[in-house]
C-alpha cells in the first residue's frame, strides 16, 4: 500500500512537473530523489525535419556537493541514436561542483527510414546516490517538398500561318524552397518556341517558395504551315519536378494571292491606240483556296484595261490562273513608261496588287505621213527636171 | 534655143542628166577644202568643238552625274559663259553652209566660167546639183570630224565608253546636224542662183538665217499675242496660244534643229509638244525613251527639213534652168 502511495506520488509529482514545464522559460529535470542533480535545457520540445539530426544543450548541475554523473538517455525511440559531447568530445559523465553547473551537448540522430511523429526522450543523469531525469519531445515534420504546377486559362489558339501564337501561362511553385526552373518545349515541327518573362527571353529562372510567375509563350512559325491543329508540350523542371503544359495551336488556311507576269515580269510593251494584249498570272500561295478572286486595275486617265476573265471563281491552294488583259492606251498617249496597277481581291478580302511597268510606243502612221511628204517634194523637183531639164 | 527647147522638149533632152556629175562633185569638194574660206572655217568650227566639250567635261567630271547617258550630256552641258556644243551648232552650221555655197553659181558666172563649163558634156541639172552636193558633202566631212573629235575627247575625258543606245543617238544627232545644213546649202544655192552679186546672195542668206536666229521667236510671240489674245485667262486660250505660238516657232529651222537634238540627246524628253498634267498621269517621269521612239517624236521635223530642203533645191533648178548664161 505505502508502495502504490507513493507510485502515485511520483506519478503526481511529474504530471505536475510536466504541466509547469510550459509556463517557464525553460524545463528543469525533476529531481527524482531529491538529490539535488538538476538538468535543464531551454528548448525541451521541439520541431525538426525528418531526417534531421538535432543537438540540443543540456545544463547539468548539482545543488548538493560535488558529483560526477553518469549521462544516459532513460526512454529512446526505436532506430534513433544519442550521444553526448562535451569539450568538443563524445562524453559518457560530466563532473559538476556544488552549485555550479556544466553544459553537455545531447546530440540525436535519426532512424534510417525515418517516419514523421512525436518521439519522446529522457535524459538521465545519475551517480550511485542520486539520479535525474528530463524529458525531451521533438516533433518530427515531413517537410512540404517543392513542387511544380502549371496553368493557363487559354491553352487553345487559333491563327493564321503567319501568325505568332501567343499563350499566357502560369508557374507555381508550392513548395518551400526555392527551385531553379528549366522551360523546355516539344514543339511540332515548323515551330519556334520562346519563353518569356518580364518581356525578356528565358530558358531558366529562380523561382521562390510559394512563387507564382506568369511565363508568356510564344509558338512562332518559321514556315508556311498547312492548315492544322498542332499541339505542343511545354515542360518545367526544377530539380527532380517536373510540370507540364499541353498547348494547342490552331493554323487556320490563308489565301495568299499574288499578281505576276509570265516568268515574273512586270513590263510590257503597248502601242498607243491600240489593243495591247498582256498576260498576268494570279497565284495563290496560301494554304487555303481563294473563292472568288476579282480583278480590277488603275491605268492613267483614258487607258481601258479588261480583263479575260474578269472573276475568277476559285483558285486551289498552291495554284495559279492565267488572265488575259487587254490594254489600250489613248490615241494621242505621249510615249514612255506608264504604270499600271493590276489589282485581285478575293472574296475573303485578301488583296493583292502588282505594279506593270508599260512603255508605250506612239504608232508609226505619222512617220509614213513624213515620208509622203518628201515624196511631194521630190515630186516637185521631178516635174521641174520634166519641164527645165537638161539644158 | 530657150525657143527650141520650149517647142520639142524631147529632141534637146538626150543621154543621162547624171553624166559629169561626179567630177563636179569632186572639182568642188577639192575646191572647197582647199580654199582659205574653208581654213577659216574649220578653225572656227574646231575650237567651238575643243571649247565646248572641254567645258562640258569640266563639269561632268567630278560632278557625280548619275545620268546613264553621260555621252550625251557632253553635248548639251553648257559651262558659262560658252553655250552647249548643240547651241553652237545651231548658229555655226548655217554660217558654214552659206559661206560654202554663196558664190557658187554666181561667182562662176563672174568670172565667165559657167559658160566654159556647160560647154563640155555636162548638163545644167549636173552642175547645179554637183554643186550643192559637193557643198553639202564638204559640210557633212566637216561635221563628222567635229563629231569624231567631240566623241574622242569624251572617250578620254569620260574613261567610259558609249552604249549602243548613246551611239545610235549620236549618230542620228551628227545626222540631223548634216540635214539642217543640207537646208542652209539649198537656201545659199538658191540665192547664189537668184543673185548676181555674191555678195548679194550672201547678204540674203545671212539676212534668213539672223532672222530665224534672232528675230522669227520675237515675231512669233507678237503675232501669239495678236491672234490669239487672252481675255478671260480661260485654260483653252492659254493653250490656244500656245499651240499657235509652237506651230509657228516651227516654221524656222532652227526649232526643228534645236528640239530634234533635245530629243535625241535627252532620252528621258516624252514629247516636244504640249504636256498637260492629264497626259502624264501615271507616267514614269525619267524613263529613258528608246532610240525609235525619240526618232519617230522628231521624225516630222526631220521630214520637213528634208522636204523644205529639196523644195528650195527645186526652186534653185528652175531658177537656175531659166536663167541665160551665156553673157
Amino acid at each position: 500500500m505505502k508502495r502504490i502511495i507513493s507510485m502515485l506520488m511520483i506519478i503526481f509529482s511529474a504530471v505536475f512537473l510536466f504541466a509547469a514545464v510550459p509556463q517557464q522559460a525553460f524545463a528543469r529535470g525533476n529531481d527524482l530523489s531529491g538529490s539535488g542533480i538538476q538538468l535543464s535545457t531551454t528548448y525541451p520540445s521541439q520541431f525538426v525535419e525528418l531526417g534531421e539530426s538535432v543537438t540540443i544543450k543540456i545544463d547539468v548541475g548539482s545543488t548538493s556537493g560535488d558529483r560526477i554523473l553518469q549521462l544516459g538517455l532513460a526512454d529512446i525511440p526505436d532506430g534513433w541514436t544519442a550521444s553526448f559531447r562535451g569539450g568538443g568530445k563524445l562524453v559518457k559523465s560530466v563532473y559538476v561542483a556544488e552549485g555550479s553547473s556544466e553544459t553537455v551537448s545531447l546530440r540525436l540522430d535519426p532512424p534510417q527510414d525515418p517516419l514523421s511523429g512525436e518521439y519522446t526522450f529522457v535524459v538521465l543523469a545519475e551517480d550511485g546516490e542520486a539520479r535525474a531525469e528530463l524529458p525531451i519531445t521533438l516533433s518530427v515534420q515531413e517537410k512540404v517538398p517543392a513542387a511544380l504546377e502549371f496553368s493557363i486559362d487559354l491553352p487553345t489558339i487559333k491563327g493564321s500561318p503567319k501568325s505568332t501564337f501567343r499563350y499566357s501561362a502560369r508557374l507555381e511553385n508550392t513548395g518551400d524552397e526555392e527551385v531553379m526552373v528549366n522551360l523546355t518545349a516539344d514543339a511540332p515541327v515548323g515551330f519556334l518556341t520562346k519563353f518569356k518573362l518580364s518581356g525578356q527571353e528565358v530558358t531558366s529562372f529562380q523561382l521562390g517558395p510559394n512563387q507564382t510567375k506568369t511565363i508568356n509563350i510564344e509558338l512562332d512559325p518559321i514556315t508556311e504551315l498547312p492548315a492544322g491543329t498542332y499541339s505542343c508540350k511545354v515542360y518545367a523542371t526544377g530539380g527532380d519536378m517536373q510540370a507540364s503544359l499541353d498547348l494547342t495551336a490552331e493554323v487556320t488556311g490563308q489565301q495568299d494571292l499574288k499578281i505576276s507576269g509570265v516568268d515574273g515580269r512586270l513590263s510590257s510593251k503597248a502601242t498607243a491606240g491600240k489593243e495591247n494584249a498582256l498576260t498576268v498570272l494570279v497565284t495563290n500561295k496560301g494554304t487555303a483556296s481563294a473563292l472568288g478572286v476579282d480583278l480590277s486595275s488603275s491605268a492613267p486617265a483614258g487607258w481601258t484595261v479588261s480583263f479575260d476573265p474578269q472573276e475568277i471563281t476559285e483558285i486551289p491552294a498552291g495554284d495559279q490562273v492565267e488572265v488575259n488583259v487587254k490594254l489600250t492606251p489613248p490615241d494621242k498617249t505621249v510615249a514612255g513608261d506608264y504604270m499600271v496597277t493590276i489589282r485581285s481581291k478575293s472574296a475573303e478580302g485578301a488583296s493583292e496588287s502588282a505594279d506593270f511597268r508599260i512603255t508605250v510606243a506612239t504608232s508609226t502612221l505619222w512617220g509614213i505621213a513624213g515620208i509622203a511628204l518628201i515624196a511631194v517634194a521630190v515630186g516637185v523637183v521631178v516635174v521641174a527636171v520634166t519641164r527645165f531639164g537638161r539644158r | 534655143m530657150v525657143q527650141e527647147v520650149n517647142k520639142s522638149p524631147k529632141q534637146s533632152r538626150e543621154g543621162s542628166p547624171w553624166k559629169g556629175l561626179g567630177a563636179v562633185i569632186a572639182k568642188e569638194m577639192a575646191d572647197h577644202l582647199t580654199s582659205a574660206r574653208m581654213r577659216i572655217l574649220e578653225i572656227l568650227i574646231i575650237l567651238t568643238a575643243a571649247g565646248t566639250s572641254y567645258a562640258a567635261l569640266q563639269k561632268l567630271v567630278g560632278s557625280g552625274s548619275q545620268n546613264e547617258f553621260l555621252y550625251l550630256e557632253l553635248f548639251t552641258t553648257a559651262r558659262e559663259p560658252l553655250p552647249a556644243f548643240v547651241g553652237f551648232l545651231a548658229f555655226l552650221v548655217p554660217l558654214v553652209a552659206i559661206s560654202l555655197v554663196f558664190d557658187a553659181i554666181n561667182g562662176e558666172f563672174n568670172q565667165r566660167t559657167l559658160s566654159r563649163v556647160l560647154s563640155q558634156p555636162i548638163y545644167r541639172d549636173a552642175l547645179l546639183l554637183g554643186k550643192f552636193l559637193g557643198a553639202f558633202a564638204t559640210l557633212a566631212l566637216v561635221l563628222t570630224a567635229i563629231w569624231l573629235l567631240v566623241f574622242g575627247v569624251g572617250l578620254i575625258g569620260l574613261g567610259v565608253p558609249p552604249t549602243g543606245q548613246e551611239v545610235a543617238r549620236i549618230l542620228l544627232f551628227l545626222l540631223v546636224t548634216v540635214i539642217y545644213g543640207g537646208f542652209w546649202t539649198a537656201l545659199g544655192l538658191w540665192f547664189s542662183t537668184r543673185f548676181r552679186q555674191p555678195a548679194t546672195a550672201a547678204l540674203g542668206s545671212i539676212a534668213v538665217w539672223l532672222f530665224f536666229t534672232a528675230f522669227w521667236e520675237i515675231l512669233v510671240s507678237l503675232f501669239a499675242q495678236g491672234l490669239r489674245p487672252i481675255q478671260y485667262g480661260l485654260l483653252e486660250e492659254v493653250l490656244a496660244r500656245a499651240k499657235l505660238e509652237m506651230f509657228l516657232s516651227r516654221i524656222s529651222p532652227n526649232t526643228l534643229f534645236v528640239e530634234s537634238t533635245i530629243a535625241l540627246l535627252k532620252p528621258a524628253v516624252r514629247s516636244l509638244g504640249l504636256v498637260l498634267p492629264f497626259d502624264l498621269q501615271g507616267a514614269i517621269l525619267g524613263a529613258p525613251l528608246p532610240v525609235s521612239q525619240s526618232l519617230l517624236m522628231i521624225w516630222p521635223h526631220i521630214t520637213g527639213l528634208l522636204a523644205v530642203t529639196i523644195m528650195i533645191f527645186a526652186l534653185a533648178y528652175v531658177s537656175f534652168q531659166r536663167q541665160e548664161i551665156r553673157v
